[in-house]
């Protein structure tokens, strides 16, 4: 007799008041344990024993529940998933708060260091576990039903799912893309949650631009009071401001590829947005400006220096890689595997990316030298054989010419 | 301090994340504590279980050693938690010093860690006197016995359950700042600064 999915299912459930067994759902919040996960902190940035003693503490606390929480059969780990706010704020923190390699933090002793990957490995267990509408012949959810559930309960949202990319995506790529992959696809409504996230993604690099005072007139939202004082410039502001502001510029950057890296679907939501000329203007207006900070300032420490600069041209790199990928993922590749019947309109959305970002000429500079626009616009003329050369002339002229404003030989 | 992250804003300005705060206040781990504590109580292994299938496994002239035992067990799990909690949780304590110490020689890292999480600080001296009467008790048994003792632990505790992923082959691997260019010696990037031998 094939089995009924969990969302179909009763269990006899033994009445806590009475004692008497009753037929309840298998979903049922009466089924889930009172267990109080704690919330994830990060470890201490200094080796105070005491503070080091708390963060093991909490730590084996998370690992112990985390692991009775794997360990339970398939029905009452969704009962305990669904209906326990403490687990979800304990896997939320640790997405929130676990340090990410690219972070500065000082190195931790090895009872810390074991502590923290035995948490990293649980947590991401947790969310494969969460991200399958089947585990097995026997245990699965009715795949409509699944995606109601990891919606409406917020087990899964845009913000964790950009974590998850960034904390877990560099060695577990291949399953986080069937994960991610997953839940979109049993969640249409997580497209939607992506299009109302994009202009908070915008907004942060509009922040960040603020911050190092480099936020042009036409980008403010609102007028600005007569008696705002004007920010200081990379060049003049703290160092510890200008740190902090270069950490995050560093995560952002960081996060915003590793999301589409993983999933690169969702670039379609991203173009919508005008995302590539936002980009590139931010990248042209940041980089520079930060670049002729770092190194004229005087820095007391010279590693912090180095620190700084190592980075800033990381954070390019990302900027430029998560341009490309939106750029391959909603034009070029649609070009190459013939997705689309009529790649007319994709040629001509090439043309008009690449037209609309000569004038970012450091931009132009740097993008052509990760990923020659001569080889995307020679793709062109292969597939499309008519393609107007005026306008591909004046975009390799383009090219060349930002080159040689930064006097950078080609 | 809490570092501004990309995610952080999506958290606090979006309406797609489900607000939460998460600051991990210290009564987090006091209320974590009473919780082990009240799971314990509500476990169905009770110390006078323990006890029955303890006395009822040795021969009636060892009784009053692991009585003596038990009796010291007990009254260590007292000064552990305090009378204020009733009996029935130190008996339960007492239940969880045996199991903790019943296969220990010795007060070692991992069982002080164990008791703290339970009950907070506790005075070291208890948890010796646990552990020795503990050890005094095991070495009555021959091994099938302990065996016995062993599995009515087992029968109650979550051991030998199987983790889901356990098959999964999971990288700790994470994303690493990217390899860098030396930064321009005594150099800059403006065009006027380049040094130029046009007189």
């Amino acid at each position: 007799m094939p089995v009924l999915p969990l969302d179909e299912r009763c269990v006899d459930h033994k009445d806590a008041v009475s004692g008497k067994l009753q037929s309840v759902p298998a979903l049922n919040p009466k089924r889930a344990q009172s267990r109080h996960f704690v919330v994830y902190l990060p470890p201490p940035a200094s080796c105070s024993p005491a503070l080091l003693e708390e963060f093991l503490e909490r730590s084996e606390f998370i690992i112990q529940d985390l692991h009775w929480l794997l360990s339970l059969p398939h029905d009452l780990f969704w009962c305990q998933v669904i209906f326990d706010e403490s687990l979800q704020k304990c896997l939320d923190s640790f997405l929130s708060n676990c340090p990410r390699r690219y972070d500065l933090h000082p190195p931790l002793p090895v009872a810390a260091q074991n502590a923290q990957r035995e948490i990293h490995r649980c947590v991401f267990l947790t969310f494969l576990r969460m991200s399958t509408h089947k585990e097995s012949k026997d245990h699965y959810i009715t795949p409509c039903v699944f995606g109601e559930i990891i919606y409406n309960n917020y087990l899964f949202d845009i913000a964790k799912l950009m974590d998850i990319c960034v904390l877990f995506g560099k060695g577990n790529s291949a399953l986080l893309q069937k994960m991610i992959g997953n839940i979109f696809q049993h969640q249409p409504s997580y497209y939607q949650d992506l299009n109302d996230s994009v202009p908070t993604l915008l907004q942060v690099l509009c922040s960040i631009l603020d911050v190092f005072g480099l936020q042009q007139d036409q980008d403010l939202v609102e007028p600005q009071k007569l008696e705002a004082q004007k920010r200081s410039t990379p060049l003049e502001m703290p160092v510890q401001e200008l740190k902090d502001a270069v950490l995050y510029f560093c995560d952002s950057s960081s996060t915003l590829w590793a999301f589409l890296d993983i999933f690169p679907a969702a670039s379609d939501t991203f173009r919508k947005h005008d995302f590539l000329s936002r980009l590139s203007n931010f990248y042209e207006l940041c980089c520079p400006e930060l670049e002729n900070a770092i190194i004229k300032r005087k820095f007391e420490d010279k590693s912090m220096q180095t620190d700084l600069w190592r980075r800033l041209s990381h954070s390019r790199k990302k900027i430029l890689e998560t341009f490309h990928i939106i750029l391959s993922n909603t034009c070029l590749q649609p070009i190459l595997e013939h997705r689309a019947e009529n790649i007319q309109p994709y040629i001509e959305d090439v043309l008009q990316v690449l037209t609309v970002l000569l004038p970012d000429r450091r931009f132009v500079c740097d993008y052509d030298e990760l990923f020659p626009v001569a080889e995307d616009l020679n793709l062109l003329q292969q597939v499309s054989p008519t393609l107007d050369e005026t306008r591909t002339s004046y975009i390799l002229h383009g090219v060349q010419g930002a080159w040689a404003d930064t006097r950078r030989p080609i | 301090m809490v570092l501004p992250r990309l995610t952080g804003a999506l958290r606090s300005f979006s309406n797609v994340t489900r607000q939460d705060d998460y600051r991990g206040e210290s009564s987090d781990l006091m209320n974590k504590r009473s919780k082990l504590r009240e799971q314990v109580l509500e476990s169905d292994l009770t110390w006078k279980k323990i006890t029955q299938f303890v006395t009822g496994i040795v021969d009636q002239k060892e009784h009053e050693a692991i009585n003596e035992g038990l009796k010291e067990i007990l009254q260590a799990a007292k000064q552990i938690v305090g009378t204020d909690y009733g009996q029935e949780a130190v008996e339960s304590a007492a239940v969880f010093l045996l199991k903790t110490f019943y296969v220990k020689e010795s007060v070692g890292q991992n069982e002080t860690r164990a008791i703290k999480q339970m009950f907070g600080p506790f005075p070291p001296t208890s948890a010796t006197t646990a552990c020795n009467a503990a050890y005094r008790i095991v070495s009555l048994l021959s091994h099938e016995k302990l065996n016995g003792l062993s599995q009515l632990f087992q029968e109650n505790g979550e051991e030998d359950k199987v983790l889901f992923g356990k098959n999964v082959i999971f990288s700790f691997d994470m994303y690493e700042l990217e390899k860098a260019d030396d930064i321009p010696i005594n150099g800059s990037i403006d065009i006027e600064d380049q040094l130029t031998l046009d007189f």
